[in-house]
């Protein structure tokens, strides 16, 4: 093992993916909150849940391309796009379920 | 008789179960990464995206087309929380699994036998694939339970 650096394509990707979770989560909880929301979202594909999946993949995609060629990952390392990846999906699990546990 | 609903849940739990064995393959050889093991890490990296993707479809599908007739039976059977909580949370938690899943062959083109922040990256992203995959594998049976005890007349007395 001697190298400890991702290129930018991975890195940018992975810091995508971090923040693509956690939208899913604050999308969910957002739909939960307004109605409207909701509804508009129904009326895009005819369910709220399939337009909330094909807002995560595009916003996983646009944001990949685009902090890959910012080099935004690059910039904060390894080791830090990792551990943001762990803390988003314990925080978004955790907020998923602590949400429906009291709504 | 078995019906293309009835396919179509089968192989959203199959394509599930078998995409969370998948990355736990990726996990193990990712343990023990070497220049022999790199095109099998990719190969498992490959298999749990597909498996997800094909299990977000089967499973999509089922729910927007299928499963709000369920719903109505869970929540006037005695466990309406089968919906309340769980199909709730693994409707979205599911999505963070899949995304997980996509990212996985993107990670493993990094040359992970030298490259030691990609292996430790790899680790972590094969691992939440199959806690947060094992999660929603488990609410799902909750759901289905929650479905069972409502079609039962004794269960609830």
């Amino acid at each position: 093992m001697t190298s400890g650096t991702l290129d930018k394509t991975t890195s940018g990707f992975v810091l995508a993916a971090a923040v693509t979770i956690l939208f899913n989560t604050a999308l969910a909880l957002a739909k939960d909150v307004s109605a409207s929301l909701t509804a508009g979202m129904k009326q895009l594909t005819g369910h709220h849940w399939t337009t909330h999946g094909i807002a995560d993949l595009i916003l996983f995609l646009v944001l990949g391309f685009i902090f890959s060629q910012t080099r935004l990952g690059s910039k904060l390392g390894a080791n830090a796009v990792t551990a943001i990846l762990i803390g988003s999906v314990i925080v978004a699990s955790l907020g998923l379920a602590i949400w429906y546990v009291f709504v | 008789m078995i019906q293309t609903i009835d396919i179509l849940l089968l192989a959203h739990a199959a394509f599930g179960v078998t995409g969370c064995l998948a990355a736990f393959w990726a996990f193990i050889e990712a343990l023990n990464a070497q220049p022999g093991n790199a095109s099998r890490i990719k190969t498992a990296a490959w298999i749990t995206a597909f498996c997800m993707a094909a299990s977000w479809i089967c499973g999509g599908y089922w729910y927007v087309h299928f499963y709000p007739a369920e719903k109505a039976l869970i929540l006037k059977g005695p466990w309406p929380l089968a919906h309340n909580f769980f199909m709730e949370t693994k409707e979205h938690l599911f999505f963070a699994t899949a995304i997980l899943a996509f990212l996985l062959p993107l990670i493993t083109r990094e040359k992970l036998y030298a490259n030691a922040a990609a292996r430790k990256l790899v680790l972590s992203a094969s691992a939440l694939i199959v806690i947060t995959g094992m999660a929603v594998e488990g609410a799902g049976a909750v759901i289905d339970h929650g479905v069972k005890v409502a079609l039962l007349p004794n269960h609830s007395k």
